[in-house]
């Protein structure tokens, strides 16, 4: 014969089994949360490495200017103390027609496709290597090329013509971020079809990786200042050093965003769910007060009732841990494969650790446990007496008077807001549960309405709408005034831009950018002023001064460089290979830009040796519209080629909105979702404690049967105090909301953007919580209230 | 029956024959219109098998003298001793403990754990308190049900079952430790006359089996039943100190 105090907790479940259920499901929530993240990170963190670091990137490219690298160069470099593979390579910026509109192509000129030593990639399908007037295409780029293997391209090259070029197959390189989020085709081809497209240029970049295992940005600083140096004594001069920072994705701080923001919520859930647990074990302990007290009068000790009701809890953990841990490996899946889009990755194994399920089975009995302890202890130690005095009607204290002498809505609200309060741990509970829920649910949707203030502030303060960059330097007077006769102009402006870098007494341009030219690249930027095409909001100091020549302003991410540079500061800034000096007047936010420090016109033309020469304009519209922008872009195109000049890239705003919107996806669904789910809990946390508050006052609501009072008055009474326990929680939901919208949206957004997310307000969000608050409320209350309301007196009275 | 004939003994052997002894016992509680006594300096003994009625007008203090001889409340003044053990002085693990083992409680409201069989309510005490081998807890639980004239009910819940047989189930429960007391409050409260006649005349049967057994009733009635009775009146016992001989 079983144990009758262990039938007892199993009949106990088994009796009050929805809420049972919802135990059961908030705990699960909480668990699988857990498994959810820790299992995206074990896979993301490990097939990553197999991933990026799979493709031997290499620790540094050196670029030599006006000169091919020859094979005696490369095995002077190969040979060199500390390298462990060098390579040589050209990355050429050119553009692709895809419709009637020219988008960037990165052509990646591969020198050896059999024995390719650094920044490897894979075969996927067709032709290895692909045959001269051929190219491969990166798997994610056929979305922005519009193509298929086996289709073809137009593509033209900064001095070549328009070219058809076929696409003979497919590779997967995981080092770059997916092409569709950069709206940029990857093509990869060899030095044959880079001339076939009317390029004369040979291999200007070394790849260069380091033996060992220190791989700061410092000590490859070092060691590869050593080779730019040893270079330079060959009859090179080089131009560019690029050091990515090391072993880092270019897309590693987006996914450190997103994996934090999940760690966050998934700790925030999970202290959801404690709550909800000790909220649901304190109301579930004061529904069997009586039966502590008659079990105690018949020989139990404290601890024996504690236990009998910690090892009910203990089987709800692990009704709950065993459905949390199975559905968390699918959600895990879907997060990493959410994830591995955004970088690019294979996942070859997607199989998620032991320790996952063990932490997730750890967490989801520990932690409910510690959650319900205190209830347990308090109720496990009644004296005999108060329990088996407890009739469901509880003693006024003293404090309700000041309640009982209002009269807002009549008398049955007074009683409602009298009895919301009268076990006041419990409402305590119930407004936490709401207030955290709440908090949760308005943050998601907070941060994701403020990362669209982010990207409108891209629109805001940018009053252009194309940017058009030139192969080369071509007259700016001529340019604006082709530009300016066009019609639905208005405004153009003549600017420069060179890469750039802090020189700190180098004679190259040391950069933190990726091969694929985009990721981590830094540029300096004349600009005409005053200007009227861009008003970036000032961080700190002033903006740009004609009056003052040496000014620099440095926008948000060039700050993040040089964290320690200040308004004032003198700074060496890299043009041309050239040290240039200026003065810093100023920061700026500046979103959707790499870094940047912007400087004016005539002092970047004097310095770059330009004067009067301009290689990029600014051109707004005065139409906004995305149909407009393209079809001006085309007659923008047409004209300056008529003009002479070479157009290298252009940039309409809109591309740069997609682009930054592709990015944070994964982030905004994955915020939505968080939302959903925290609705999901604290409406289930709403339905239980209020519920359990109506059934546990049967009794009571017996008793007032008793005297006389209607079913629809005891419905009216329940469903009024659900209601002020809802509205009074809203006032906690708010401030806490703001608190941690500001927190989390400083840490996410510093660690994707170097920024913190602008502190926003969702009205929908609010109102959205406050009806599923209200709505849950009257939900939870009317049904045992209409329960309780049907029973008789005489069944009330004996209720147990 | 031997399993009611479990004699109690104090830590040295010595059977008393006084059983309960209660001895100036006040018992105040602090109220919002100041402190209300409900027991003002009782004494009292009771001896071994005993059927004792505890009477009295509703809020004299009767229930609060049972409770303080069951050890569910402690006296604020006074000494209750139970075959010489100083029950007031107990910590509340080992008074629980000491409840389960020599008081068995009858409620008037029968109190039987409604998501328990009543078998398997029976056998609780003994679980709890750990006082027969696992296998012949049920052989015993049966046995006392058949004690009570209910052995047909063992399967069932306790709200299949009518108010007279629910008490008798408690009544079972109460003698599941075998314990030397029992005390029962208003235990035919919620029973018509036949049924509560029926369980006056098992407690007669308990006592006349060595049981120490206080009921607090009001039932006039059912007077004729008990040997002694104790009537008690703002907290103040109306006649004599010590219950009768034996």
């Amino acid at each position: 014969m079983m144990r009758p105090s262990i039938v007892k907790v199993i009949r106990d479940l088994k009796t009050d089994y929805v809420k049972s259920l919802l135990l059961v499901l908030a705990i699960a929530i909480g668990v699988f949360g857990i498994g959810s993240i820790l299992g995206g990170y074990a896979v993301l963190t490990r097939e990553m490495a197999r991933n990026y670091l799979g493709t031997e990137p290499a620790d540094a490219t050196i670029r030599i200017e006006g000169g091919t690298i020859d094979q005696k160069l490369l095995d002077g470099v190969t040979r060199f103390p500390g390298v462990l593979r060098a390579e040589r390579h050209a990355t050429v910026s050119a553009r692709m027609k895809v419709g009637e509109d020219w988008y960037p192509l990165l052509l990646f000129v591969i020198d050896d496709f059999r024995n390719i030593r650094t920044n490897r990639f894979t075969k996927l399908t067709g032709a290895w290597p692909p045959p001269a007037g051929t190219m491969l295409v990166e798997r994610t780029a056929f979305r922005v090329m519009k193509t298929t293997e086996g289709g073809s391209v137009t593509v033209k090259t900064p001095n070549g013509t328009a070219k058809t070029i076929t696409v003979s197959g497919t590779v997967h390189d995981p080092g770059l971020a997916p092409a569709w989020q950069e709206e940029t085709g990857y093509g990869y081809i060899t030095l044959a079809t880079l001339h076939w497209l009317g390029e004369r240029q040979g291999f200007d970049e070394l790849r260069v990786s380091f033996a060992g295992s220190e791989k700061s940005a410092r000590a490859i600083e070092g060691k590869s200042d050593a080779i730019a140096q040893w270079i330079g004594t060959q009859g090179y001069r080089v131009h560019e050093v690029q050091i990515p920072p090391p072993l880092r994705h270019p897309h590693q701080g987006q996914m450190n965003a997103v994996l934090t923001l999940f760690v966050v919520f998934g700790f925030l859930t999970l202290l959801l769910s404690a709550i909800l647990v000790s909220t649901s074990i304190a109301t579930l302990m004061t529904k069997q007060v009586r039966e502590i007290g008659v079990m105690k009068t018949i020989g139990a000790g404290s601890r024996q009732i504690a236990a009998l009701y910690l090892l009910m809890l203990l089987i709800v953990c692990l009704l709950a841990v065993v459905p949390g841990i199975h559905l968390s490996r699918f959600s895990a899946g879907m997060l990493v494969q959410q994830i591995a889009g955004l970088l690019n990755l294979e996942i070859i194994d997607a199989s998620i650790p032991h320790w996952v399920p063990m932490v997730q089975a750890a967490a989801g009995v520990l932690i409910p446990m510690a959650a319900a302890a205190l209830p347990v202890v308090r109720a496990s130690r009644i004296s005999v007496l108060e329990a088996l005095n407890n009739f469901g009607v509880s003693q006024t204290r003293p404090a309700d008077s000041s309640l009982a002498r209002l009269r807002i809505l009549g008398d049955t609200f007074t009683l409602s807001l009298r009895n919301a309060f009268r076990n006041r741990s419990r409402v305590m509970l119930t407004l936490g549960l709401l207030a955290a829920g709440g908090a949760m649910f308005v943050t998601a949707l907070n941060l994701s309405e403020a990362w669209e203030v982010s990207l409108r502030k891209i629109y805001q303060h940018r009053h252009y709408d194309l940017e058009v960059r030139l192969a080369y330097p071509s007259g700016s007077d001529s340019l604006i005034r082709r530009i300016s006769q066009l019609p639905g102009i208005k405004e153009v402006e003549a600017w420069g831009y060179s890469p750039t870098s802090f020189t700190e007494g180098r004679r190259y341009d040391l950069v933190h950018t990726y091969p694929d030219k985009g990721h981590g690249s830094f540029m300096l930027l004349g600009l005409p002023l005053p200007t009227t095409l861009v008003d970036f909001p000032l961080l700190e100091g002033s903006w740009l001064d004609p009056g003052n020549a040496d000014g620099v302003v440095l926008n948000h991410m060039a700050q993040a460089q040089a964290p320690l540079l200040k308004v004032g500061d003198p700074v060496s800034l890299s043009l041309d290979g050239r040290p240039t000096r200026w003065r810093i007047a100023g920061f700026v936010e500046d979103l959707g830009s790499p870094a940047s420090a912007y400087v004016s016109a005539d002092a970047f033309a004097r310095l770059s040796g330009a004067r009067g020469l301009t290689n990029m304009l600014r051109i707004s519209f005065t139409s906004r519209d995305r149909t407009t922008i393209l079809q001006k872009t085309r007659q923008i195109e047409e004209a300056l080629e008529k003009e002479g000049g070479v157009v290298a890239k252009t940039i309409p705003i809109s591309m740069l909105r997609t682009a930054m919107g592709e990015h944070m996806e994964v982030l905004i669904r994955s915020l939505l979702a968080m939302a959903f789910l925290m609705a999901a809990v604290g409406a289930l946390g709403l339905m239980s404690t209020m519920g359990m508050s109506v059934i546990e006052r049967t009794r009571e609501l017996g008793v007032m049967r008793a005297i006389g009072a209607t079913p629809r008055a005891i419905g009216r009474l329940v469903v009024w105090e659900g209601e002020i326990v809802g509205v009074l929680s809203l006032f906690i939901t708010i401030p806490s909301s703001v608190l941690l919208s500001a927190a989390i949206g400083r840490l996410v957004g510093n660690m994707a953007f170097r920024t913190p997310l602008p502190l926003t307000i969702s009205v929908h969000a609010v109102l959205a919580w406050a009806g599923i608050v209200l709505l849950g409320s009257a939900l939870a209350t009317t049904y045992p209230a209409w329960r309780a309301s049907r029973i008789t007196p005489r069944e009330a009275l004996t209720y147990q | 029956m031997e399993i009611l004939q479990r004699p109690v003994v104090n830590e040295t052997g010595y059977e008393p024959e006084v059983l309960i002894d209660v001895r100036g016992v006040t018992k105040s509680f602090a109220t919002s219109y100041g402190e209300f006594a409900a027991l003002k300096g009782v004494s009292l003994q009771v001896r071994r098998g005993q059927l004792v009625a505890l009477t009295g007008k509703s809020g004299s203090g009767k229930s609060t003298l049972l409770n303080m001889i069951a050890g569910i409340d402690r006296p604020s003044r006074g000494e209750i001793s139970v075959a010489g053990v100083s029950i007031a002085s107990l910590p509340e693990g080992a008074l629980a403990a000491w409840r389960g083992r020599n008081v068995g409680v009858v409620f008037q409201f029968f109190q039987l754990i409604p998501t328990l069989t009543i078998l398997e309510n029976i056998v609780l005490p003994m679980d709890f308190c750990n006082t027969y081998p696992r296998r012949e807890r049920r052989e015993r639980a049966l046995s006392l049900l058949d004690r009570v004239g209910i052995p047909e009910q063992a399967d069932k819940f306790p709200t299949a079952l009518s108010g007279g047989q629910q008490q008798r189930a408690a009544i079972a429960r109460a003698l599941a430790n075998d314990p030397p007391i029992i005390v029962a409050d208003e235990p035919t409260g919620n029973l018509d006359s036949r049924t509560a006649a029926s369980i006056f005349e098992l407690f007669v049967e308990l006592a006349g089996s060595g049981k120490t057994v206080i009921v607090v009733t009001h039932e006039k009635d059912f007077a004729g039943y008990f040997e002694h009775t104790v009537a008690i009146s703002d907290g103040v016992l109306l006649d004599g100190a010590t219950v009768g001989g034996k």
